[in-house]
């Protein structure tokens, strides 16, 4: 079946399926799709993928039964539990919860940053079958823990959020996607930063290796303001975390950091993009990768510096560590600049693990395996010792000694 | 015998390093190997200590009454052997004290010795490194990193103090280091010394053999010893040179 049958068929399980200016963006995206007309070389969202098994799928999605629980605990921390891409609305004088409106849509397909070459944001638009919207209310400081739930084996679940930082607020996000059934999400989150505001947000990806998860996002930064992203993918499914942010005012700074762990024949694309719209701001772009077996692996950066965007620091860091003769990593840092006065940098370095380090550990008595799991935790130690968040550094920990012991 | 290496010969890389090398060792003795760049003996030290780069063409060492062939890296090292690297790696993230502690433990176990819990081993580590005079600022870092080459040096000497080893490969330990950090260095190998242990010292100078005093110094030429024999050989070479024995 092709996309328009798909598409035509479950159409009205799909949302804004009846908003005029909404179906003719999708027409032009099915258009795309039907002639064939996108770019195939170089294109970025198709390395390491057969794109057939994504566009010629069977579509099915179950509408929750059970109402998602928001727990409104002490402190101001929240529970989020998403349900198939779906939880209830929610309002107190801190955070409200809403389902997505045709206007996110919008909102969003007029976004420039996020290519159009993409496919998976482009079959993320058409067949849109859930999302919510969040919104931190000025001068609140939050934390909030959305787990990400699927129900059923195959389903597709095409979710959108909107996630919206008042001026003055403070969020901790954490997400969790763990998931053990054959389905395949595909998200797409869309995060407003107001002035001064600072959203930490952390991912824990580990489902298992029938599930897909495809994730984009898209931050853009007014002034002062703080998105700091840490993705943590330890999934033997296929991931893709594509990762987009605009500094959009002055002072503001983003910060993409992703370590991914993998192992037997899994695949994780993986791209950060900052584009620098105003002066005086900062971004960091990290990405760590461990491959074991035969595994594969890619990592695009790009730092875009616009004229205006003077006083820039943009950095860009991709390491990997191969454990693995099979194993492949690919990666890509760019850099465009068009302002004069910056300081950025961008750099590479993949190969397999030192063995010079192991012969001076196993020449101290400790074993060739043990050296190995210790070089493999010292290589990421950093990002692991800044994670400021007690409980997100426990499960990270412990999925770690999990993937360390399927290390030979 | 402690250590007895018969008519080895090993080749790395298509080139032969060592060439029927003959060198025996017994408890209790300091020996020491001087010879010119190039000459095998940082490859002597790392054949010994287990490095896999090289090929074994021939020979046979005898450790402690095992066949040294037959023990990997870490069972050489859980069996009393210890090499004090030349160049020591540096290993970010990795921290000192954990890693010590680890490694002490793991000869423990093979020995059947009790492990040594966290408080036994802070106060063991706190006053070995006070004997090398190491802070005990630097024992909070990562394994060598950004350590200059005195305290890589000084480090090294004082895994060797923690582990007590029955036989001290000490791989060219002078280098890089000034008269203070020399003498630091040598206090701690003489410190460690008994009747029970063995030393093997590789050097290009007299200056170090001034501190530690070696029972036996060797010339390495070209992967053999040509001459063995007491102090003396060594003044002659501070004096003439390797030239002559080449």
């Amino acid at each position: 079946m092709n996309i328009q049958d798909i598409y035509q068929k479950n159409r009205k399980n799909i949302f804004f399926s009846e908003n005029k200016d909404i179906e003719t963006h999708r027409e032009k995206l099915i258009n795309i799709f039907e002639n064939d007309r996108f770019d195939k070389k170089n294109n970025e969202s198709l390395k390491n993928i057969n794109l057939k098994n994504f566009i010629d799928f069977k579509y099915k999605y179950l509408i929750p039964e059970e109402t998602s629980v928001i727990n409104n605990n002490h402190e101001n921390s929240y529970s989020i539990v998403s349900v198939n891409g779906q939880c209830s609305t929610f309002k107190d004088d801190k955070i409200e919860i809403t389902k997505i409106l045709d206007e996110d849509y919008n909102d969003f397909s007029k976004n420039n940053t996020i290519e159009k070459n993409d496919h998976f944001v482009n079959l993320n638009s058409l067949f849109l079958n859930s999302g919510f919207k969040i919104v931190i209310k000025r001068n609140n400081n939050i934390k909030i823990k959305i787990s990400n739930i699927v129900t059923d084996d195959d389903l597709t679940i095409f979710q959108k959020n909107n996630i919206i930082c008042q001026e003055g607020s403070s969020l901790s996000l954490i997400e969790e996607y763990e998931n053990k059934n054959n389905s395949t999400s595909n998200i797409l989150n869309v995060i407003k930063l107001e002035k001064h505001s600072q959203l930490n947000h952390f991912l824990i990806q580990d489902n298992s290796s029938n599930h897909n998860l495809i994730i984009t996002s898209h931050s853009s930064c007014k002034k002062d303001s703080t998105y700091t992203q840490k993705v943590y993918n330890f999934s033997e499914g296929y991931v893709r975390n594509f990762h987009y942010s605009e500094l959009i005012e002055t002072n503001s700074e983003a910060d993409l950091q992703g370590i991914f762990f993998l192992k037997d024949n899994n695949t994780s694309n993986n791209k950060t993009f900052v584009k620098h719209l105003a002066q005086d701001c900062k971004s960091n772009q990290v990405y760590k990768g461990i491959l074991n077996d035969r595994a594969k692996a890619t990592y695009f950066s790009n730092t875009h510096v616009d004229q205006v965007a003077q006083k820039t620091e943009g950095y860009q860091l991709s390491k990997g560590i191969l454990l693995s003769d099979s194993a492949s990593y690919f990666s890509k840092p760019e850099l465009k600049i068009y302002a004069d006065d910056v300081k950025c940098s961008h750099g590479s370095t993949i190969g397999p693990i030192d063995e010079n380090a192991i012969f001076y550990l196993r020449s101290r008595g400790m074993s060739k395996i043990a050296a190995t799991k210790i070089l493999i935790s010292s290589f990421i130690n950093e990002e692991l010792s800044s994670i400021d968040n007690e409980q997100m550094s426990e499960i990270i920990q412990k999925k770690l000694v999990r993937y360390l012991s399927k290390v030979k | 015998m402690f250590l007895e290496i018969k008519d080895l010969s090993v080749k790395i890389e298509n080139k032969n390093i060592l060439n029927g090398l003959n060198l025996n060792i017994n408890k209790g003795e300091v020996h020491a190997i001087m010879g010119p760049n190039g000459c095998g003996k940082s490859t002597l030290a790392n054949v010994l200590a287990g490095k896999e780069d090289y090929e074994i063409l021939n020979g046979k060492i005898n450790f402690k009454d095992n066949d040294l062939f037959d023990l990997n890296i870490e069972e050489r090292a859980q069996e009393g052997m210890f090499l004090a690297f030349q160049y020591p790696v540096e290993i970010p993230g990795v921290n000192i004290t954990p890693f010590l502690h680890s490694a002490i433990n793991s000869k423990r176990k093979r020995m059947n010795e009790e492990e040594i819990d966290n408080l036994s081993f802070a106060k063991l580590l706190k006053s070995k490194a006070s004997d090398l005079g190491i802070n005990i600022d630097m024992l909070k870092r990562s394994v060598n990193t950004g350590f200059s080459g005195g305290e890589k040096k000084r480090y090294e000497i004082l895994q060797m103090s923690i582990l007590n080893p029955d036989l001290a490969i000490l791989d060219e330990t002078d280098s890089g280091l000034d008269i203070d950090a020399l003498k630091i260095v040598t206090d701690g190998v003489n410190k460690l010394k008994t009747k029970d242990n063995s030393f093997l010292i590789i050097t290009h100078y007299q200056k170090l053999l001034d501190y530690i005093k070696p029972d036996y110094v060797h010339v390495m030429v070209n992967g053999s010893i040509v001459k063995s024999g007491g102090s003396e050989i060594a003044a002659e070479i501070e004096k003439d040179g390797f030239q002559k024995f080449q």
